[in-house]
């Protein structure tokens, strides 16, 4: 289990994470769910002890990261978003120096090797150096190297960033199966079919600040059952978000020169009428994109931006 | 204590990975060590001598004595007595260390109260030797000097005396009396000489030869390469991630940074084990001194990989700290007697050579290989390189969590 509670971290004048907060429970995935630059790395730092969180209190399985960190670190399993293996060793020889400095050692280390070579579908590789293998390799490698020791709360910093799709699947695959033996994950990423995908809980996080928390359902209620437009084309943002505020049920989330954003009930119905009214505020619309209520749209709705600016 | 042996299992395992690097750490002290030994072949040959070339303008019993002192059993000089024109074009020639001219008037001058002036022209294109030449010189002239201020008054009248003919025998008797007199005065300050001197021959009587005065440089430019090549590897695991990952395990830092001064040690332990059982078989080191020398060179070279990985995490990129050790590394290789020995190198050089760290590692080997070292010698050396050691890993310690994170 692990329990955070308000933890700030600030670099001089920048907060990069501001006063979060959650908690996840034993056996379950954790999402959280952010652009590049939320605050997600920095949160997993902090709880992983490689940064001192400037306030707040952190705790896995009971222990205080800050006042009793190795004890929870010794609970800690952690996959980082970048690559973090001796390319010079093999695999077994990488499975064997983690899970040693988590202090498994001798019959035991062996055989958990030879279960986590197994469980990432390298027992027949198992003595070749790292070098020698592919992108997706490295990464279920890189996850293995996180569970050697069977940690109780397990962080993922976006781990299948730049893997390929079938890599991907293999490694949520790898979670689950995880979260199932009873393990606590806390997974962070970009992208929004992941989260809803995997993770039974999701915060969702912008410039360091937890936006909104709960269950996919309960995120998408926040939403209500508005669909969202978005129009690209040239706008008088002004003009447009006046023109708009006529048309009934109509609510814009964001206006600027080139996008409109706008949500609304039953969209396919209400484009003839947005179309009109912009026309007649002067826009020009090249193209329109409707989104049903999903993750993507509750996070427009909080923040007026797309998960990927 | 487990984890920092995983760690330096871990590091030597990846130091195996790559041939190349180890073979340089080995192969280029050797490489240089025999080419400086192939082109100091000559070190076992006889000793060089000066050629000093004598015109005697003055031709009277005393300066007769110049050959006679300066006999080729005695002193490093070959005298040759030649005329003041052929002595000019040889001295010219580069064919002499130097060419001694005695003045007409000389003897008048030393037991007489003037002056004569000896002239001494030296070779430019040698360097040692004459320095050589002139300092026995200047002893002589002392010497001339302080007879002259003991013995004046028998001096004046061997002056006075005929220039011709036998001197009469009252004159030589008074003479006799007058210099008994002196002694017999001096006798008090002279017997027992106030000074004693005393002469120590080391052990090691046998002067070393080449090999044996480059072996313990070899060694340390060796263990320089160690350093310098293994210190750089907090780099490679930060760029790798592994340094991050590392730091969110249960391990601390100074644990890690341990096992990467163990590795380092292990590695200079069997590349110093290598040096002194071919100093047993080559230069016949007695077996008793190697556990000694090899704990030493462990110990040094241990404490050099610590200096050296605090300048690479005060780095701002691999590039930069790469250049920096470079830069540390090389001077204290040719200043502390890891790449010439301290016996090839001018004495302000050694001067500040012998109190860089490695210059304390090699005088030190040096002696514990051929020589007598008390414990009390080696014990202060080992504080002078330990203390930076220690300040240095502790420095590094504080700092790796934030070069990582950097």
């Amino acid at each position: 289990m692990i329990d955070v509670q308000q933890l700030r971290k600030q670099y001089g004048d920048l907060v990069a994470v501001d006063d979060v907060s959650f908690r996840a429970e034993k056996g379950s995935i954790f999402g959280l769910l952010g652009p590049n630059g939320a605050g997600k790395t920095t949160t997993i730092s902090c709880i992983s002890g490689l940064l001192k969180p400037t306030s707040g209190r952190i705790t896995v399985s009971g222990h205080d990261v800050v006042t009793d960190g190795p004890a929870a670190r010794r609970h800690l399993g952690i996959v980082p978003q970048e690559l973090a293996l001796y390319s010079d060793l093999s695999a077994a020889a990488n499975l064997e120096f983690w899970g040693s400095a988590y202090g498994v050692t001798g019959e035991p280390l062996r055989r958990r090797v030879a279960e986590v070579l197994a469980l990432i579908g390298l027992a027949d590789r198992g003595k070749d150096h790292t070098s020698t293998f592919s992108g997706g390799m490295k990464r279920r490698l890189n996850f293995g190297c996180g569970i050697v020791h069977n940690p109780k709360v397990l962080l993922l910093d976006e781990p299948t960033a730049g893997v390929d799709p079938q890599s991907r699947v293999r490694l949520l695959e790898l979670v689950r199966e995880q979260a199932r033996a009873g393990t606590t994950v806390i997974y962070t990423t970009h992208y929004m079919e992941e989260a809803q995908d995997l993770c039974d809980r999701i915060a969702i996080v912008d410039r360091g600040k937890l936006l909104a928390m709960g269950t996919l359902d309960e995120l998408r209620r926040m939403v209500g059952e508005k669909d969202l437009v978005r129009l690209a084309g040239r706008f008088d943002p002004a003009a447009a978000t006046r023109a708009l505020e006529a048309v009934d049920d109509v609510k814009v989330l964001s206006a600027a020169a080139d996008v409109l954003t706008i949500a609304t009930v039953g969209a396919s119905r209400k484009l003839p009428a947005i179309f009109t009214t912009l026309a007649s505020a002067g826009s020009d619309i090249h193209e329109t994109t409707l989104s049903v209520p999903s993750l993507e749209s509750l996070f427009i709705t909080l923040t007026g931006r797309e998960l990927r600016e | 204590m487990r984890f920092v042996l995983v760690a330096a299992a871990k590091d030597i395992r990846r130091r195996m990975a790559d041939p190349a690097a180890l073979s340089i750490w080995i192969g280029l002290p050797l490489l240089l060590g025999g080419l400086l030994s192939f082109v100091s072949s000559g070190a076992s040959e006889a000793p060089p001598r000066a050629r000093v070339l004598l015109v005697d303008q003055d031709n009277t019993a005393l300066s007769a004595l110049f050959p006679t002192a300066v006999r080729p059993g005695n002193t490093p000089i070959d005298l040759e007595e030649v005329a003041l024109d052929e002595g000019r074009r040889r001295i010219d020639a580069g064919e002499a260390t130097a060419l001694l001219v005695i003045p007409a008037g000389f003897q008048d001058a030393v037991v007489g109260t003037g002056s004569a002036r000896l002239r001494l022209v030296t070779n430019p294109a040698e360097r040692v030797l004459p320095a050589m030449v002139r300092q026995m010189l200047e002893v002589v002239v002392e010497g001339a000097f302080y007879g002259r201020q003991l013995f004046s008054e028998p001096l004046s009248r061997i002056a006075r005396s005929p220039q011709s003919g036998p001197a009469p025998d009252a004159d030589v008797a008074a003479i006799a009396v007058d210099i008994n007199q002196r002694l017999t005065e001096l006798q008090g300050v002279l017997l027992p000489p106030v000074i004693t001197l005393s002469v120590k021959t080391g052990s090691g009587s046998q002067p070393l030869n080449f090999g044996q005065l480059f072996l313990p440089g070899m060694l340390f430019m060796a263990f320089l390469f160690i350093a310098q090549g293994m210190s750089v590897d907090v780099w490679d695991e930060k760029q790798e991630g592994t340094l991050r990952r590392l730091l969110t395990t249960p391990q601390s830092a100074g644990r890690l940074l341990l096992g990467k001064l163990v590795a380092g040690i292990a590695v200079a332990s069997i590349v110093a084990c290598a040096g002194l059982l071919g100093a047993v078989a080559l230069f016949d080191l007695a077996w008793s001194r190697v556990p000694v020398a090899l704990l030493w060179c462990a110990y040094v070279c241990g404490a050099l990989l610590a200096m050296l990985t605090l300048l690479h995490l005060f780095a701002r990129s691999q590039r930069g700290s790469e250049m920096l050790s470079g830069v540390v590394t090389f001077p204290l290789m040719m200043l502390g007697g890891s790449f010439f020995p301290f016996e090839a190198m001018p004495a302000w050089m050694v001067a500040v050579g012998r109190w860089t760290p490695n210059g304390l590692g090699v005088t030190r080997l040096k002696d514990l290989l051929y020589g007598d070292v008390s414990a009390t010698a080696i014990g202060l050396a080992a504080v002078g390189i330990g203390i930076p050691a220690v300040l240095a890993f502790v420095l590094s310690w504080r700092r790796l969590r934030s070069f990582a994170n950097a």
